[in-house]
């Protein structure tokens, strides 16, 4: 809340200063309100708004009629519906009713827009941002069309822009540490592993986008407010590319971005500007230039891209820099160890699953089934629909035929995120972790998704309690992209028992470590399958490790199930040895 | 920390701009320009200010106003941006200017009219046409240009002197200007003349199929069709409308006064439009022109140069009104009281008016691809419509 406390601070100091000072500084307010609204969509979802300027503008336009003398109204929109023309409310009554209204068309838009990826979901903003001023325009009798809307009482002072940038502040610093921001942010690093771990991504994307709505629709309230006089150009590319100028520079996912960002455009704005009106430097005369302001925030967006695309602060906010990431919520309460049991049941079984893609056949009517407490070996050779088969089974991808049940529940078509409510966690052949955020978070975002739903301070529990078992509490506090390739693959697997599974999926998960860590990962799965009664399906290429560990083994090829038993009677069976195997490695299988 | 060094660095720098424009003396007026010099509004406040130079220019080459008085200015280039505008207008106040000249579009003007009338300086928008400007920015802010109601007046008369006694208009209520042909209706009419009809239209919206049929479709065709469209939207109409065979007077106003007007042959031959001024010879704007040229070496390409010119010429002459007082409240209220002001462009006159100046307009007729002047007459202050608001 540092920079909360400071903006106050500033608001204190500016009067002194001339104001000059103080209207540059109401501008900043206003502007860095604004860039962290729309941070606080764009930065945690990763998707980038060109849309949010029109919240901004509805908002500066319904705020605008309320507080509008009546009498002004009757000269200046003499065509105005009865109900507003006789309408007037004070400064904050108006600015709420704005905000809430604009995050109304926030939520029907957002349903729209967050069933979109990436530069879709871009584009899709841009486009709302066109048809609101659009609309704007059209709306006549309400907007002035593309005429100035004046004779909107001027509220908007220093303070009021302080308070108004404090709140925004505060607001978008706790969504950024809030449940739904961690969820969101994990979202943005690998939407596919969200979804497998629990994370309904279109609910979040939608909170954030009505959430980040209004902070931007105050922004316009406080900007209608302060102009007295404005039109819809003033929400429009301009001011748009201006703000997002802002927040790309400080770097999009932090607060403190958004923070450094308005600084910096701000303050190299100010500077030039007066640089470029003649000033009097050491007794020489520059001259008069005018546009070097512009070239000089094209000249900073260009140096700080080149040298660091993620913005001036990176992905830590300030205080993270400063104090490091918050300490851990207390280690294990060894007092209070209990783990919770898989829930007991039913088996998970795979009925005639088929996959095609584009002609291709991936998997093709395999039935297989993983009960509570063994663990289940799937093997085959390269390209034969082990991941595949993974996929479906975990609801990653749909199943072109055939079914997945757990019981006599029947899986087939439900989204990905309610697999992991329903006990099935996993993960994956090419780690997918969220990489910019830390182990521990990492881990709690999938408690926090485990099904049934527990206190926010059991998920910080249960975080510790399998960062423990899998030896990776001492990173806790580290990025995830730093560890190296057999930690990632254990912080993988802490983040699937969070989930509290009743069936893990592991794809390869000793890859890339030695055999000594291979053999404590056996040790562990071995455990969890005892002490929790975990169902396993694990997939590896390390024979030697399926045979010791597997209670059963299922072997893939082309995309058919072409053996399935007892690891030893596997081994031998001359149909595996022939299609997977080859005799040549008959040797290894020795073992 | 770091963001209160940035403030204490920016006031510092604010301190020292703020005092080497404290010292001005009695013997200066200092005028603070606050004009989009970037931007949008560039392509009409850069050729404003640079006419406005020059006269600046001449006048202290003669040793000042009334050979005593130095004008000053304080530029700040407002990137078209009214929140820029608000600031830029709050620091010249405090720089302690006699004078404003803010930009042409109202938006940023308004910004600026609120704090200039707070601080009790007169501003000048740089060439704003909307009537509504100065009435509702407040006591202290003037315009600079002939207003809509004006030109429609003068347009109406003409037409109506013509014996022209029917007319449809086309306009667009997208913005303030492009609904100027509905004062020129109101005066028409006043003056006895028939409103056939009026189409709406969208900026830029290139196809006039619909509003050329029903023009085509009148019975009598109108004698006259009015429409403050200017490019692209008037060349593409007057060429439709030519093609359906509508031969009624087509009038438009100084939104067209263009080179591409000219250019466009048979379409727009006969076509009279209002506009600023007319370099007829011998006149001031004759002189201007040359003069123009003379300073920067090439020929002025737009009735703007002239039009900032004439903002220097109105601040001179209520400067000597007042006797020499540069006070800015002295200074508006000589303003207001302006009449007969000889600029390069016209007569202008505040008197009686609440800040949208009376100038003569002069209509000009494209005939042969050249310009030909009808007239200059000066409006008849009783036909002129009141300021509309939508």
């Amino acid at each position: 809340m540092g920079p909360a406390l400071l903006v106050m601070l500033a608001a204190a100091v500016a009067p002194t200063m001339g104001g000059g000072a103080e209207r540059t500084l109401i501008v900043f307010f206003i502007s860095l309100t604004a860039v962290v609204g729309i941070g606080l969509y764009s930065g945690n979802s990763g998707i980038l708004s060109f849309g949010h300027l029109s919240f901004m503008g509805i908002a500066a336009y319904i705020s605008g009629i309320l507080t509008m003398p009546v009498q002004m109204k009757k000269l200046t929109l003499p065509n105005l519906p009865d109900a507003l023309a006789s309408m007037h409310l004070d400064f904050v009554a108006a600015a709420v009713v704005a905000v809430v209204l604009a995050m109304a068309v926030a939520l029907v838009v957002g349903m729209v827009i967050s069933r979109l990826e990436g530069a879709a979901a871009t584009i899709a903003t841009l486009a709302l941002l066109i048809i609101v001023h659009g609309v704007i325009i059209g709306a006549r009798d309400i907007t002035r069309g593309s005429q100035s809307f004046f004779g909107v009482p001027r509220e908007t002072d220093i303070w009021v822009a302080a308070i108004g940038c404090a709140l925004a502040l505060a607001v978008a610093r706790l969504f950024r540490d809030s449940v739904p921001g961690l969820r969101l942010r994990a979202a943005r690093e690998d939407p596919i592993a969200a979804g497998a771990n629990g994370i309904r991504i279109r609910r979040e994307r939608l909170l954030a986008w009505v959430l980040s709505a209004g902070l931007v629709a105050l922004a316009g309230v406080m900007l209608g407010h302060f102009l007295g006089a404005f039109s819809p150009k003033k929400f429009y590319f301009v001011d748009t590319f201006a703000l997002l100028a802002m927040l790309i520079v400080g770097g999009m996912t932090t607060v403190t971005g958004a923070i450094l960002g308005a600084i910096s455009i701000t303050a190299v704005t100010e500077i030039l500007r007066r640089l470029e009106g003649g000033i009097e430097v050491a007794g020489v005369q520059l001259p008069e230039v005018f546009g070097t302001t512009q070239i000089g925030i094209g000249l900073i967006i260009l140096i700080v891209m080149f040298k660091r695309a993620e913005g001036l602060s990176g992905f830590d906010e300030w205080d993270e820099r400063l104090f490091g990431r918050r300490a851990a919520a207390s280690a294990p309460d060894t007092e209070d160890d209990f783990v919770p049991p898989a829930r007991q049941g039913e088996t998970l079984a795979a009925d005639g699953a088929t996959k095609r893609f584009a002609g291709l056949t991936a998997v093709d009517g395999v039935s297989l089934t993983l009960a509570p407490g063994e663990i289940v070996g799937l093997i085959g050779p390269n390209g034969s629909g082990k991941t595949t088969l993974l996929n479906m089974l975990s609801g990653v991808l749909p199943a072109s035929a055939g079914t997945v049940r757990i019981g006599g529940r029947d899986l087939t078509g439900l989204p990905v995120h309610k697999f992991a409510g329903l006990g099935i966690a996993r993960t994956f052949q090419n780690i997918r972790l969220f990489r910019v955020l830390t182990v521990r978070q990492n881990v709690l975002v999938a408690a926090l998704n485990a099904w049934p739903r527990t206190s926010i301070g059991e998920a910080y529990r249960r975080t510790a309690r399998v960062m423990e078992w899998m030896g990776i509490a001492d990173a806790a506090g580290v990025k995830a992209s730093t560890l190296s390739y057999g930690d990632q693959r254990r912080v993988e697997i802490a983040r699937a028992l969070a989930l509290q599974p009743t069936y893990l999926f592991l794809d390869e998960p000793a890859a890339g470590m030695n055999r000594e860590e291979t053999d404590a990962l056996m040790e562990t799965l071995r455990r969890l399958r005892d002490t929790l009664g975990l169902g396993i399906l694990i997939v590896d290429h390390d024979l030697p490790l399926i045979i010791r560990l597997c209670d059963r083994v299922a072997v893939l090829n082309e995309g058919h199930l072409i053996a399935e038993g007892d690891p030893a009677e596997v081994q031998r069976d001359p149909a595996v040895i022939a299609a997977y195997l080859g005799r040549k490695h008959q040797a290894d299988l020795a073992l | 920390m770091r963001k209160r060094l940035t403030y204490m660095a920016l006031g510092a720098l604010m301190g020292v701009t703020a005092s080497a424009v404290t010292a001005t003396a009695a013997d200066t007026i200092t005028i603070g320009v606050a004009t989009a010099q970037t931007g949008a509004l560039a392509p009409f406040d850069g050729p404003v200010i640079e006419g406005f130079k020059i006269a600046v220019d001449e006048i202290n080459a003669k040793g000042g106003i009334d050979g005593k008085i130095k004008i000053k200015t304080i530029d700040k280039d407002v990137r078209s941006d009214p929140a820029q505008t608000s600031i830029a207008t709050q620091e010249l106040v405090e720089a302690k200017v006699n004078v404003l000249v803010l930009p042409c579009d109202a938006d940023p003007a308004f910004a600026a009219a609120a704090i200039a009338d707070k601080a009790k300086i007169p501003g000048f928008s740089t060439c704003a046409s909307s009537p509504t400007l100065p009435l509702m920015g407040g006591d202290y802010m003037f315009a600079n240009f002939p207003g809509d109601n004006v030109q429609a007046t003068v347009s109406a008369k003409w037409a109506h002197d013509q014996g022209h006694r029917s007319a449809y208009i086309l306009y667009s209520p997208d913005t303030q200007y492009t609904t100027l042909p509905l004062y020129f209706a109101d005066v028409f009419e006043k003056l006895g003349g028939k409103m056939l009809g009026k189409s709406t239209y969208k900026l830029e919206q290139q196809d006039f199929s619909a509003e050329v049929t029903k023009i085509k479709a009148l019975n009598p065709q109108p004698d006259v069709v009015m429409t403050s469209a200017y490019e692209p939207d008037f060349p593409a109409f007057i060429k439709q409308l030519r093609a359906a065979g509508v031969t009624s007077q087509v009038i438009g106003s100084d939104g067209i006064d263009s080179a591409t007007t000219f250019s466009l042959g048979k379409a727009t031959e006969g076509v009279v439009f209002t506009t600023a001024g007319h370099a007829t010879p011998g006149s001031a704007l004759e002189a201007f022109n040359k003069l123009y040229k003379e300073k920067t070496g090439k020929a002025s390409e737009t009735v703007f140069n002239a039009i900032g010119y004439d903002l220097v010429k109105v601040i001179e002459a209520a400067v000597l009104a007042t006797g020499g007082n540069v006070d800015p409240v002295a200074l508006r209220d000589a303003i207001a009281g302006l009449e007969g002001v000889k600029g390069a462009t016209s007569m202008i006159t505040y008197k009686g008016t609440s800040g949208m100046p009376v100038r003569q307009v002069s209509l000009v007729r494209v005939k042969g691809g050249e310009r030909e002047l009808v007239g200059q007459p000066s409006p008849d202050a009783a036909l002129i419509p009141a300021p509309r608001m939508q």
